[in-house]
């Protein structure tokens, strides 16, 4: 049988934003099983770490995706806003994670991620104070746009099978 | 992991994104950013932003591992995934902004917006896209019309489509569609093929439905492809279960009645003919033609041995003429040997010449004959009725336009003038089981109306039926025919008809009065009545000339009864086939043609193909995964070895001791035993225990007989005694019902001797049984049995002996499940890893010989092929005593066993040996009687059930 897993969304959120330069795979990783042993003692660590991992994170976007199994996804949860910290690189930078969204595949969440961003996207258009920026953020909402990612995909699909 | 799986995945991934980190530093944090306004992120995704609007070369912030720049100047301000840190890239580290700008967030989202898009645009798995939707929305035809799916999916539909036409072959097809199913086309392709196998004239119905089997010459629905084991039972028992039975072979006798009766008693049973239970071709009432008969054909004066099979018989009512006709039914299976037996006796040599051109020019003769069984009543009844209207001119393949028409198949006797023909598919025969079965037969069929001119549209076919309407003495006769047809729709059950009633009537086109809706027959009670009429019916059955059919004189097309069953489903028939079939022989308890007669050529042909089926099956499974037969001390798990089995028996009685000795021992111990709960009972055992010294002397005499007649046959293989039938199978009815009668156990003494005088038998002693022993020392006796508690008995389990303990335990604990078998040696598996090393080594050998000298040694073969006959798990040497293998002593095999729907319980059916049923008998306590044990093949469990013998 296969097993069950929960995948949660999150964001690091942090006013510094060199904190974006520890967002990376080992330190998250550490972050979020160091709270958990904060919270949740030994065993629940122990709990967690079955199949924990960190499945993507964007360091631009401040997005990380984290897999557990499903019996153990509470105590994942109830343990990330118990992070305070990113440490990676001997620096060390204030922050901390917001859950986005708990999904059971990547797929869902990915495309939670997308509603979301466009969201944040749309709010950030409404929120424009002058001209420069208003285009700016016209220019990448269009860039995203679902017609043209489908045709590149498929020319991207094309240029795979001739290689 | 492996090269092929890593691509698998690698393909899999390549779509979903990897992280995107912040390219990594080689130093410590440097001081504030002083080039704030050109963050790495802003640069990132402008470059992105325009590779993405001028070339497809990279899509997205999708960053791959693999993924290689396409341009070197990227590199220092490009975010990369795990993969992308390379040293010396100080310049953009440094430049940490201290806040966001706007355009930066936006393109860091909308890349990311991207990315995402990208994997979830692409599905995951391998399937096709339609097999992706819920089952709910799927639709036919999904895979062939891409409009049928969801407009989202549409487009990957579409992609699939056009891989999916490259790989797909042009279908060949040397006509059109209209030109194929033009109906001569048509007739012609189903009689191309048909010729290995001939098919049922609803065999295109049956194919639709059934799994079907090639058998015996013909194409037959073995059992529905819906679950239908149950609802198959449910008709049987409450409603109707309907057969296709026209696969059974029909041989016509024609000739002086005293001719035919004469003859035929040379291969009737002998002790028969006087008792008046006797069945023969010369009973009285099947005689006049009112009823049909069956009973069991052996080779010209040879019964007891060399049986033929059985057969059910239909005589045609005298009409004036000398020359009588007699119809002889026979599965498919017994045919050939009956057929050359019947030539042999009658001496019929000769192919009359008529007849051979008979199915090219014209039709044939066509019945439809009802043969209604009883579940409940094992009641027969038999109905013919005649398919005279059909309005359809088509010109029709003859009944077996598949039979070579050089072949005769008509012979005439030149000193009798019996003429013998083969009306092999000629006739159409079904078999409507249930108690409802009269109503829907009353339902379905309606008699025909009279005509006296001739519709427009008819043709000559139906001729003869205007003919017939013109003859007032044949249109009265019609009328009785009818209306006694009616009386059929009063009845609540057709048991209430004597088994075996023949009544003839021509219908009309059953379509014709159609229902349009599916409907369940029921009897009609408003029509039941209560009259002299019907209680003559029920006596006396049909009146002799309403059995007369006009079909018999006439010829008449054939037609398609494909309409006929589905019609008949109107009426809420289920449709049966041949496990059906065995399975309700099953609940009748009677044999089933031709599986359990073992005495036979059909049945022994049958059982050496069952042999090979089961041991072909069992050597698909890997070899850990069988059952060491040989470890279950089971000698012969996929035939029973009858003839070993009564061999082995004789052999024992011969050995004087076996059969007495240990019954005073174990009489006295029973006795002692039996004072502890059941006096009466000790007292009979103890009166049989001093009468043991003039048994042996009698037995003493009984084996030196049989050494003289068994001391030519040496001790066969297997395959021998398969191939030599050297038992007998008991039919005679006087001394099953003996038998009968000593397998029912009794408490008390006073009770079984009531019994046995009211069942008009004797006591149980040795000079009643000793004579049955001498005049049949191999014989087998078919008994059924029913499980006392747990068990499901099997094909080919072993019904055994119980021994005095197992009784006794039984008697103290009433949930004792039966005894275990100890686990057996395998004392041929030292021998087959012997061999199969010695094969690696030849092979090895082999090997270096054939790169020595190119010739392989002619021994080397030998060997290989001596071991591969032998099999871990069976019994590889010849059999040694079957009965004495075990622990407990065997009597016989079942031949058909399964959980019956009917009692509840485990039945099997099967056979035992005569001298060790005897045994058995003679040596068990009087309340005990019939009691054995039955063990399946595959296991070391022995489960107690009750023998017992039906007549």
């Amino acid at each position: 049988a296969a097993l069950s897993r929960r995948y949660v969304l999150c964001e690091v959120v942090s006013e510094d934003p060199r904190c974006r330069q520890c967002i990376e795979d080992r330190a998250v990783g550490l972050a979020v099983r160091d709270a958990i042993g904060r919270v949740h003692g030994d065993y629940g660590l122990a709990c967690c770490s079955i199949s924990f991992t960190v499945k993507y994170l964007n360091a631009y976007t401040g997005t990380v995706l984290l897999r557990c199994r499903k019996d153990s996804y509470r105590l994942l949860c109830s343990a990330l806003p118990f992070v305070r910290q990113l440490e990676s690189r001997n620096q060390r930078h204030p922050c901390f994670l917001n859950t986005l969204h708990v999904g059971g595949t990547v797929r869902t969440c990915q495309k939670f991620l997308i509603q979301y961003n466009r969201r944040q996207l749309l709010t950030l258009l409404q929120n424009c104070t002058n001209e420069e920026e208003r285009r700016c953020v016209q220019k990448s909402l269009l860039s995203c746009s679902l017609t043209e990612e489908q045709s590149q995909s498929g020319d991207e699909e094309d240029d795979d099978g001739t290689e | 992991m492996s090269g092929a799986r890593e691509k698998k995945r690698a393909k899999k991934m390549r779509n979903q994104p990897a992280s995107v980190t912040l390219p990594a530093e080689p130093g410590p944090f440097p001081g504030g950013g002083s080039r704030a306004c050109a963050p790495p992120g802003d640069v990132r995704s402008e470059q992105q932003y325009q590779q993405q609007k001028f070339s497809n070369q990279t899509s997205g912030p999708s960053y791959r591992k693999d993924q290689y720049f396409p341009k070197g100047q990227n590199r220092g301000e490009r975010g990369r995934g795990r993969g992308g840190w390379q040293g010396g890239r100080q310049s953009v580290s440094e430049e940490m902004p201290k806040y966001i700008t706007v355009s930066t967030f936006a393109q860091a989202r909308a890349a990311e917006i991207n990315a995402m898009l990208k994997a979830v645009a692409q599905k995951s798995s391998n399937s096709l896209v339609f097999q992706t939707l819920p089952r709910h929305m799927r639709r036919r035809a999904m895979s062939h019309n891409i409009k049928r799916l969801p407009r989202r999916l549409q487009e990957i539909a579409r992609k699939e489509a056009e891989k999916a036409v490259h790989q797909k072959k042009e279908q060949s097809k040397t006509k059109c569609r209209k030109a194929r199913r033009r109906h001569i086309n048509l007739v012609a392709e189903f009689n191309r093929r048909q010729k290995k196998n001939i098919w049922l004239e609803t065999h295109i119905w049956h194919a639709k439905r059934f799994h079907m089997v090639k058998k015996w010459g013909y194409c037959l629905g073995d059992s529905p492809t819906e679950k239908s084991y149950r609802a198959c039972y449910r008709a049987m028992t409450k409603h109707c279960l309907l057969q296709d039975l026209s696969y059974y072979c029909c041989l016509e006798l024609t000739g002086k009645e005293n001719e035919l009766l004469k003859q035929l008693a040379r291969i009737c049973s002998i002790d028969t003919v006087s008792s008046s239970l006797g069945l023969t071709f010369e009973e009285a009432c099947c005689l006049s033609g009112k009823f049909e008969g069956s009973l069991n054909l052996y080779r010209a004066d040879r019964y007891p041995e060399d049986m033929l099979g059985p057969v059910t018989f239909i005589w045609k009512p005298r009409d004036g003429s000398e020359n009588r006709q007699l119809w002889i039914w026979t599965h498919p299976a017994l045919k050939q040997d009956m057929l050359r037996e019947l030539k042999a006796v009658f001496q019929c040599s000769e192919p009359e010449e008529i007849y051979i051109s008979e199915p090219i020019t014209t039709s044939i003769q066509e019945e439809k004959q009802m043969d209604v069984v009883l579940s409940l009543g094992k009641k027969r009844k038999k109905e013919e009725d005649k398919e005279g209207e059909k309005a359809v001119p088509v010109k029709k393949i003859i009944g077996d336009g598949t039979r070579d028409p050089l072949q005769s198949y008509s012979w005439i006797s030149q000193t009798t003038g019996v003429v013998i023909s083969d009306r092999t598919m000629e006739i159409l025969r079904y078999r409507l089981i249930g108690p409802l079965s009269h109503s829907v037969l009353t339902e379905t069929l309606k008699a025909a109306s009279l005509q006296t001119e001739m519709a427009d549209s008819e043709t000559e076919l139906n001729n003869w039926w205007v003919e017939n309407c013109k003859d007032s003495e044949k249109v009265s006769l019609h009328q009785r025919q009818s209306a006694i047809f009616e009386l059929l729709e009063g009845i609540s059950s057709p048991s209430e008809v004597p088994p075996g009633t023949i009544l003839g009537l021509t219908v009309g086109d059953p379509r014709v009065n159609l229902p349009k809706k599916k409907t369940k027959a029921m009897p009609d009670f408003e029509k039941y009545q209560d009259n002299d009429k019907v209680r003559q019916l029920y006596l006396e059955g049909v009146p002799v000339d309403c059995a007369h059919s006009f079909i018999w004189d006439q010829d008449i097309c054939k037609n398609v009864t494909e309409n006929k069953i589905s019609e008949q489903i109107y009426r809420g028939v289920r449709v049966g086939g041949l496990q059906e079939a065995s399975k309700h022989s099953e609940y009748q308890r009677t044999p089933h043609t031709p599986n359990d007669f073992p005495d036979c050529q059909a049945g022994m042909q049958f059982a050496k193909e069952l042999e090979t089926s089961l041991l072909e099956k069992f050597k698909r499974r890997p070899p850990a995964k069988r059952a060491n037969y040989v470890k279950l001390g089971t000698l012969s798990p996929f035939v029973c070895p009858w003839g070993q089995l009564t061999k082995n028996w004789e052999g024992r009685v011969k050995a004087s001791g076996e059969f007495v000795h240990p019954s005073s021992p174990h009489s006295e111990h029973c006795a002692t035993e039996g004072h502890s709960f059941c006096d009466p009972k000790a007292e009979v055992v103890k009166e049989a225990s001093p009468e043991t010294d003039e048994v042996e002397e009698t037995m003493e005499i009984t084996s030196s007989e049989g050494v003289l007649k068994t001391g030519t046959q040496d001790f066969g293989e297997r395959d021998e005694t398969m191939a030599t039938s050297d038992f007998i199978v008991l039919r005679s009815e006087k001394l099953l019902m003996q038998l009968s009668a000593w397998c029912y156990p009794t408490a008390g003494k006073d009770r079984r001797v009531r019994l046995i005088s009211r069942l008009g038998q004797k006591e149980m002693t040795e000079d009643i049984f000793l004579p049955i022993l001498m005049s049949y020392p191999r014989a087998l006796v078919w008994v059924n049995l029913s499980l006392l508690r747990k068990g499901n008995p099997e094909l080919h389990a072993m019904i055994c002996i119980p021994t005095e303990d197992d009784l006794l335990h039984l008697s103290k604990d009433k949930l004792f499940c039966g005894p275990r078998e100890p686990k057996h040696r395998d004392i041929f598996k030292h021998k087959v890893q012997k061999l199969k090393e010695e094969k690696k080594k030849k092979k090895k050998n082999d090997n270096m010989k054939a790169l020595e000298s190119d010739s392989p040694s002619v021994p080397d073969k030998e060997t290989t092929e001596e071991h591969e006959d032998l099999i871990l798990g069976l019994w590889s040497d010849a059999l040694p005593d079957v009965t004495s293998h075990c622990s407990r002593t065997l009597l016989g095999y079942v031949t058909r066993g399964d959980f019956s729907l009917a009692a509840g319980c485990g039945e099997a059916l099967g056979f035992v040996s005569l001298t060790g049923l005897l045994y058995m008998l003679h040596n068990q306590p009087a309340d005990k009687k019939g009691l054995v044990l039955l063990r399946t093949p595959a296991s070391l469990q022995y489960r107690f059930a009750r023998l017992n013998i039906e007549v």
